[in-house]
């Protein structure tokens, strides 16, 4: 067994009962393969970097798992026929995945914390990048004093 | 002697900000960090600028590559359509 994780984008446009219908396909199918959804959270619609199938908009879903590499296969064919799935992508997490192992420790870690962190990196960033160009014109003008 | 130059190099050690900060992890999903080591035009910054190591600047170069692929960072600056 082996834990991956998919993250795909869907139509944002679809009305919520067919959203539902996706949802469930797609449990089904990881089901149906002999694997078991751990974790499946929407993340919201998002702006996409760039268009993808003429949309400007995505519903991006997070959906961890564990499975064979067949399941793998499997569940991307049927995402590349389904027209509300724009992308997706598939990371492997753990090579080795014990179910027993992943229910005594819960999972954690959320991408929340990140964006706090980000933030602090922000002003770091910007900081240096005033602090380069100050220190050019300075010298800058003692030339110019000297001359 | 006419070549030596004058001008200060500025010597500030730049550190690899995944390596100071434990807390903070390169994922693919979260592009807020990403976007951080990417220009304005959707490049990845070298690590000589952003001062990273090279053991997380490999895995920062994976991690944009993949948030490319899904849309969440731009492979180029947006075109006018």
């Amino acid at each position: 067994m082996r834990k991956y994780e998919t993250f795909f984008i869907m139509d944002p446009d679809l009305p919520e009962e067919m959203n539902n219908a996706a949802d469930e396909k797609i449990k089904g199918v990881v089901a149906s393969q002999g694997g078991t959804v751990l974790t499946y959270e929407p993340w919201g619609k998002n702006k996409l970097a760039y268009p993808i199938k003429k949309r400007t908009r995505g519903l991006y879903v997070l959906m961890a798992y564990s499975g064979e590499s067949a399941l793998v296969a499997e569940l991307e064919r049927i995402m590349r026929l389904d027209e509300r799935i724009l992308k997706f992508i598939t990371v492997k997490l753990e090579d080795r995945f014990d179910p027993a192992k992943e229910e005594k420790a819960p999972p954690e870690e959320k991408p929340a914390s990140g964006e706090e962190e980000s933030g602090e990196e922000a002003g770091a960033e910007s900081s240096e990048e005033e602090e380069k160009p100050a220190g050019f014109a300075e010298e800058a003008d003692q030339e110019e004093k000297i001359g | 002697m006419a070549f030596k130059r004058r001008r200060r190099t500025f010597h500030r050690r730049k550190v690899c900000r995944f390596c100071v900060d434990g807390e903070l992890k390169i994922d693919y999903k979260d592009s807020k960090t990403l976007r951080y080591f990417v220009t304005d035009r959707g490049k990845i910054v070298p690590r000589r600028i952003s001062g990273n190591c090279a053991k997380h600047q490999r895995k920062l170069t994976l991690a944009i590559k993949r948030a490319r692929q899904i849309a969440l960072l731009p492979y180029t600056a947006i075109q006018s359509v």
